[in-house]
């Protein structure tokens, strides 16, 4: 009878023969055997783990940095004209807005996620942390990508217009407001490239071998 | 205390409830992957199409807004079109190596390509479908400050259309999110 528990394989070995042993009582002797797979492969899953807690900080850092450099974009012309505004802020833009808000909610979520990235470093094998940060990883990535994406076609038409349409460019007029909110838009670009690697490890890291 | 540890064994095996066959699970898992991935290739084909195909031509003319709207008359519609076509040809070219995944249940490292490959094109799709849903609002409401005017008010038919194809798009991005999931939990079961 074989049974593993943990790092050890117990090896119970019943004596059949009579010696100085009460009767009914069987000695067990218990082989300490390391599991080889686990030795092997615990300190490159732990390595993985390790890089995982680092992009985290990084990705937490883009992602803050995003929602607090458009957040505090706001600009005031000294003059005025006719037909244009003399003030411009993120929250003229709804898709500013919800830019603000998801990269909120998507550094907020990063924050959260940091104990549970301690979590696997300590425990490399333990399966359900890492699944749990791997859904979760994806619905953020979602809406990181979404808020980007969208704010970047609004930064766009600021920087160009549309003749189309008859949309004016209106960095032409708010040069500081539009170099903060395209920075903020490229710091969240740099957060879903992170989210990407971030999956990646975890997904790697998920086989059992 | 028993002589023998193998009766002990027994007995405690005898009392655990069978489990499911770990196969089955991940072949259902592999069957639903497969759908899966036929239905976003279909929301993100008829989002191109429905979205390439968009065109208005008013009967009268104005005299400070043009008369007729193509997909192409904004950068961002181009790259929703784009977007949509290269993820459902990747879809499509996926359906090969999700159909050897329900017959070799036990595959890792090709899964894992899958899981890499289905995050970058969930990013370009949301990218694409995110930007096109910003122009789309834009469209619909304007926006008083920048002095951006609603063209939906001229352009019904053309505003219907470019609204209704981000619906296919988005199906496929929660498609692809489903998929994602699934087969990490299939990686993590081996």
């Amino acid at each position: 009878m074989k049974s593993t528990s943990g790092d050890s394989t117990t090896i119970n070995i019943s004596e059949s023969r009579n010696k100085t042993v009460a009767k009914g009582e069987t000695p067990y002797v218990r082989i300490q055997a390391a599991h080889p797979m686990h030795d092997q492969k615990g300190g490159w899953k732990k390595g993985i783990s390790i890089f995982d807690f680092i992009l985290r900080l990084g990705a937490t850092a883009a992602a803050l940095g995003a929602a607090i450099a458009m957040g505090s974009s706001e600009q005031t012309l000294p003059f005025f004209t006719q037909f244009f505004q003399f003030q411009a802020s993120y929250d003229d833009l709804p898709t500013f807005m919800f830019f603000v808000i998801g990269m909120g909610i998507v550094g907020a979520y990063l924050v959260l996620s940091l104990p549970f990235s301690i979590v696997t470093i300590v425990r490399p094998h333990a399966v359900a942390p890492r699944l749990l940060l791997l859904i979760f990883d994806t619905l953020a990535l979602t809406l990181n990508t979404s808020c980007a994406a969208s704010a970047a076609a609004i930064v766009y038409l600021a920087h160009n217009g549309n003749s189309d349409a008859n949309w004016l460019a209106i960095c032409q007029q708010f040069g500081d407001f539009c170099q903060q909110s395209s920075g903020a838009v490229v710091s969240a670009f740099v957060a879903v490239v992170i989210f990407v690697i971030l999956i990646l490890l975890s997904a790697s890291a998920l086989r059992k071998v | 205390m028993k002589a023998g540890g193998a009766v002990d064994a027994t007995d405690k095996e005898a009392s655990k409830p069978i489990p499911i066959p770990k196969v089955r699970v991940s072949r259902v898992l592999s069957v639903l992957d497969f759908t899966l991935r036929v239905v976003a290739a279909l929301g993100t084909l008829a989002s191109a199409i429905a979205m390439g195909t968009s065109r208005e031509t008013l009967p009268f003319t104005a005299q400070f807004v043009r008369f007729r709207a193509r997909y192409k008359d904004l950068p961002t519609l181009t790259f929703f079109v784009i977007a949509n076509s290269i993820v459902c040809v990747y879809l499509v070219l996926s359906l090969p190596l999700s159909f050897v995944h329900i017959i070799w249940t036990a595959a890792k490292n090709s899964r894992i390509v899958l899981i890499i490959s289905d995050t970058v094109m969930m990013g370009l799709l949301t990218a694409g479908a995110s930007a096109a849903a910003a122009i789309v609002y834009l469209a619909h409401y304007g926006n008083s400050s920048t002095n951006w005017f609603a063209f939906c008010r001229q352009f019904n038919s053309f505003c219907e259309r470019i609204s209704g194809s981000l619906i296919g798009s988005f199906v496929a991005i929660t498609v692809l999110v489903l998929l994602i999931i699934m087969s990490s939990v299939a990686i993590s079961r081996r």
